[in-house]
């Protein structure tokens, strides 16, 4: 592959670019899914190909082709060079913040290889889980399982002398049960929503999950929404746990700190951010305990690598510390412009899609003390777990979570069940409530696979970590 | 680009099953992505890939590849076989694709297929220089899209379209507007109109003030009202919803729930859409009444949901193999019209409440219920007098949709295909045509953003 990328790159140049990088990959993906005690689908897909992203007259230009061919190489420069061409206005060369030259390469560290398991075993794992929920309570009349792995080999090879070879794994599943009695539906997952959760690491990470362990408490936390009382609207002092905590970073830190979101590049999809550049240094995020760090390097997250798709080293740097606003996400592009950090977020969703901005690994860092410390100061609130519905305005401010299940908090401890619990807030002004975080022993990780961005839409799979936390002062049970 | 339908028969004379069927997807697109004064994303793709299901001995295994060789195919079928023998035999199979009648659909245009990069870039320009001063953000893209289904029982279909989208958000601090405009014609699309529908959509939203949460009534544009059925589509309008008791719809069946001006159809045959002939599974698309004059009629089904639900048969519905777990999908929702001459007389019939362009980041909250929430943006406004006021910061709404569609004042005579894709993964363009409507009851529950950058 390395011989179709030189010969991209001096395609690219030849027709005048400033710079050119390219990246030739190939992808295999399977995923199974059971459904009902029986398997709904198997999926094994692979794909390769070739893309080639340009710089001419200070515009870019990107075009890809699945042939790895020298043919498809040159023919993918040059159609990215046509196009950038066309849509080159009359402009300054576009400044990038150096990379050093590197020849480098990186593997998932992992023990057993997912694609290596036999399938009949993924299968019976994920059956035995389904019965397992099932067997929990009569009130549970529909349960699926998820199983998923990917391997992608990727060349990245730059006009700028960058050479990285990485070879990246995942894998991960998840066991839902959606448990209905008189018109009320409710729904219980394990280890998240929306397809379970996901590691950059081997087989061993799914048998780490036990989904089979954990279907028959799913299954009976199903039925017993049922007829559990709905969460009572109100302000109140919230404890959120470390899976609906992840997904609270990701939306309200991790998108607004992607810089070409704050320049306005993905302003008429994504959207923009409530933070300015003027911001970096000063802004007060949240508390002082709220500290939430960017690691490109967090073992087994799917936002780490060697290199991002620009030939940036991977780094671990402070996004928010005691508070404050300390460096957004860049590119190679948006840092040089800003005048700060270095790039090393840049990711594209395969081949046939142009590097973007994208969160890595995310994590709020823990504090001290233990889930039962968090819940020990709280005389009367709300205790939610297991995201369900996530909504979150343009500029990032306006966010309202639901989850599937939540707790009464009185004097102390966790009273009766609660379902169709939601909360909303202002972010600021929500991670200024925020006063206690739980410590290291009770942070946990998690991978996401569904975070969309990019017009044509791209998928970035991410990280984030979290303990559990406590906010003061949250609106809670919204209704329509 | 390839010959899809000689793709797929090669990949069903590669396998080595008792039955084979093979779906082949290539795409050959432009999307030239601007922001500001500048086209900066400007993205050409060009891919096809073959899905091979294999049936050996009641057992279902599938393999997915985009090397069209001999030996790519030989080593998808290789895939798929060990799939199958390693799958167990489901009981309830019912068998991969038969022979059926495909229809004929519309839904190409060579002009629009002919389309180079560099008319591409010049329509995206176009969008730039027309904004008036104001910044545009957004895209102008076209593609061809090539479908092609063959199995080893006889069935053989393709189908050949188009499609072309302008998407412009024209916008500086304070202000914004959105217009989109797609159809399988690029000539129906100007992005320069569609610019100047967006900046003057944004001139009119500066100074945007808070609105207290309450129930208001409201006017949605074709942009929000198809996102917000799209959303409520993915569980009430699902055939195997309907069973697992997701869907609103669930046991209502021939119930009135909805005013009787409100009548919704999946409509995948029709001309002024995107029109789609058959699905992932090779089956001809059909016409669906989903709702009658307010009453529910129906869902979408898939082979397989359908074949293990008594009485109900595959609409043409099924989606891609990994989408399958969560049911089927409309693809191309069609509202009927209304009398209302236009947006304003919808405004009139409102009286008091308030103008919705456009939603953003939707959430199903209760999909039993039909609850969704979100946010409104680019354009929202309060209503007085029968006419269109003041403008407002963005609002968050957690509304009941069937509460929406239980008390509709009016829709407009006119309808507009909104596009919904994305352009995730492959792509498969489809849209929404509806009118504007006019609702009794839309709930706001929290204020946002304001408008603009």
């Amino acid at each position: 592959m390395r011989e179709l990328c030189d010969e991209a790159i001096a395609a690219a140049l030849a027709t005048g670019a400033s710079y050119a990088d390219v990246r030739a990959m190939t992808r295999r993906t399977q995923s199974l899914a059971t459904k009902n005690g029986r398997v709904e689908a198997v999926a094994d897909n692979e794909t390769e190909g070739i893309g080639v992203r340009v710089l001419v007259g200070g515009a870019w230009g990107f075009a890809c082709d699945r042939r790895l061919t020298p043919e498809g190489a040159r023919e993918a420069a040059r159609r990215a060079a046509a196009f950038a061409a066309a849509a080159a206005a009359e402009r300054a060369e576009r400044a990038l913040t150096p990379v050093e030259p590197t020849t480098g390469t990186y593997r998932t560290p992992l023990e057993l290889d997912p694609f290596d398991v036999a399938l009949d075993d993924k299968i019976a794992l994920c059956l035995r889980a389904e019965e397992g929920m099932r067997a929990a309570h009569s009130d549970v009349k529909v349960t699926s399982a998820t199983l998923r792995a990917l391997r992608e080999r990727k060349l990245l090879v730059t006009s700028d002398r960058v050479v990285v070879d990485q070879e990246t794994v995942e894998c991960g599943g998840g066991i839902d049960a959606i448990a209905s009695r008189d018109g009320v539906v409710q729904v219980r997952s394990y280890p998240s929503a929306h397809g379970g959760a996901s590691a950059q690491a081997g087989w061993e990470y799914v048998e780490e999950l036990g989904l089979d362990r954990e279907a028959p408490r799913v299954g009976e936390q199903a039925a017993a929404l049922l007829r559990a009382d709905p969460c009572p609207s109100g302000v109140t002092t919230l404890v959120i746990d470390a899976e609906q905590l992840q997904l609270q970073v990701h939306e309200s830190v991790g998108h607004p700190i992607e810089l070409d979101r704050v320049y306005g590049t993905e302003a008429a999809y994504a959207g923009t951010s409530f933070l300015a550049p003027g911001d970096l240094g000063s802004l007060r995020y949240g508390s002082e305990l709220m500290n939430v760090t960017a690691d490109s390097t967090t073992p087994r997250g799917l936002g780490t690598f060697g290199f991002d798709d620009e030939g940036v080293p991977a780094r671990r740097e402070a996004i928010v510390e005691a508070g404050v606003l300390r460096n957004f996400l860049t590119s190679r592009e948006t840092a040089a412009r800003i005048g700060a950090g270095g790039g090393g977020s840049m990711r594209a969703d395969g081949w046939n899609r142009m590097p973007l901005v994208r969160m890595t690994n995310l994590h709020l860092e823990p504090g001290e003390g233990s889930f039962e410390d968090l819940l020990a100061d709280v005389d009367d609130g709300i205790y939610v777990e297991t995201n369900k519905s996530w909504s979150i305005d343009d500029k990032r401010l306006n966010f309202q979570f639901g989850t599937q299940a939540a707790w009464k908090i009185e004097r102390g401890r966790l009273g009766r069940m609660l379902r169709d619990a939601t909360y909303t807030g202002i972010t600021p002004q929500f991670w200024g409530g925020l006063d206690a975080v739980a410590g290291p022993e009770a942070w946990r990780m998690a991978g996401l696979t569904n975070c969309g961005k990019g017009q044509p839409g791209q998928i970035a799979h991410v990280s984030h970590g979290a303990s559990p936390a406590r906010f003061r002062r949250v609106q809670v049970g919204v209704r329509s | 680009m390839i010959d899809a339908l000689e793709v797929a028969e090669r990949a069903v004379a590669a396998a080595e099953a008792d039955e084979a069927e093979a779906f082949v997807h290539a795409e050959r697109s432009g999307l030239a992505r601007f922001a500001g004064d500048e086209i900066h994303q400007p993205t050409l793709t060009d891919n096809a890939s073959v899905q091979l299901r294999v049936a050996r001995a009641g057992r279902v295994g599938s393999a997915t590849t985009n090397r069209l060789s001999e030996e790519g195919l030989r080593a998808a079928a290789r895939r798929a076989a060990e799939a199958a023998d390693r799958a167990p035999a489901d009981p309830g199979f019912d068998g991969l694709a038969r022979p059926a009648e495909i229809p004929r659909v519309e839904g190409f245009d060579d002009a629009t297929a002919r389309l180079s990069p560099e008319e591409q870039a010049v329509r995206a320009r176009a969008a730039i220089d027309a904004a008036d001063g104001l910044g545009v953000y957004g895209y102008y893209t076209s593609g061809v899209t090539r479908l092609a289904v063959a199995s080893s029982s006889g069935l053989r279909g393709e189908q050949e379209l188009t499609d072309a989208t302008a998407l412009v958000l024209a916008a500086a601090a304070g202000a914004s507007g959105y217009a989109s405009a797609t159809s399988w014609r690029d000539g129906d699309v100007d992005p320069a109109a569609v610019a100047r529908e967006a900046a003057e959509k944004a001139a009119r939203t500066r100074g945007a003030v808070e609105l207290e949460p309450a129930k208001y009534r409201a006017v949605l544009e074709p942009y929000a009202l198809s996102e917000l059925l799209e959303y409520f589509s993915f569980d009430a309008f699902n055939g195997p919803a309907l069973l697992e008791e997701r869907s609103y719809l669930a046991g209502r069946i021939g119930e009135r729930l909805f005013d009787e001006s409100v009548t919704i159809v999946e409509d995948p045959l029709d001309p002024a859409g995107l029109p789609k002939a058959f699905d992932f599974e090779g089956t001809p698309r059909r016409r669906v009444p989903l709702v009658e004059d307010g009453v529910a009629r129906g869902a979408v089904w898939d082979r397989s949901a359908s074949a293990r639900a008594a009485g109900y048969e595959s609409t043409g519905h099924a989606g891609p193999p990994e989408m399958r777990i969560y049911g089927a999908f409309p693809i191309a929702l069609s509202v009927a019209p209304g009398d209302a001459a236009s947006v304003d007389e919808l405004a009139e019939l409102v009286e008091d409440g308030i103008h919705v362009t456009r939603l953003h980041y939707l959430s199903v909250v209760d999909p039993r219920e039909g609850i969704v929430t979100g946010m409104t943006r680019d354009g929202t406004f309060r209503i007085r007098d029968g006419r269109v006021a003041e403008p407002l910061v963005n609002l968050r709404f957690t509304v009941s949709v069937p509460e929406v569609l239980a008390d509709v004042p009016g829709l407009t005579r006119e309808r507009m295909l909104v596009n919904r894709s994305d352009f995730y993964g492959e792509r498969y363009p489809f849209g929404v045509l509806c009118p504007a409507l006019a609702t009794a009851s839309f709930a706001i529950t929290g204020c946002g953003s304001g408008p603009g950058l």
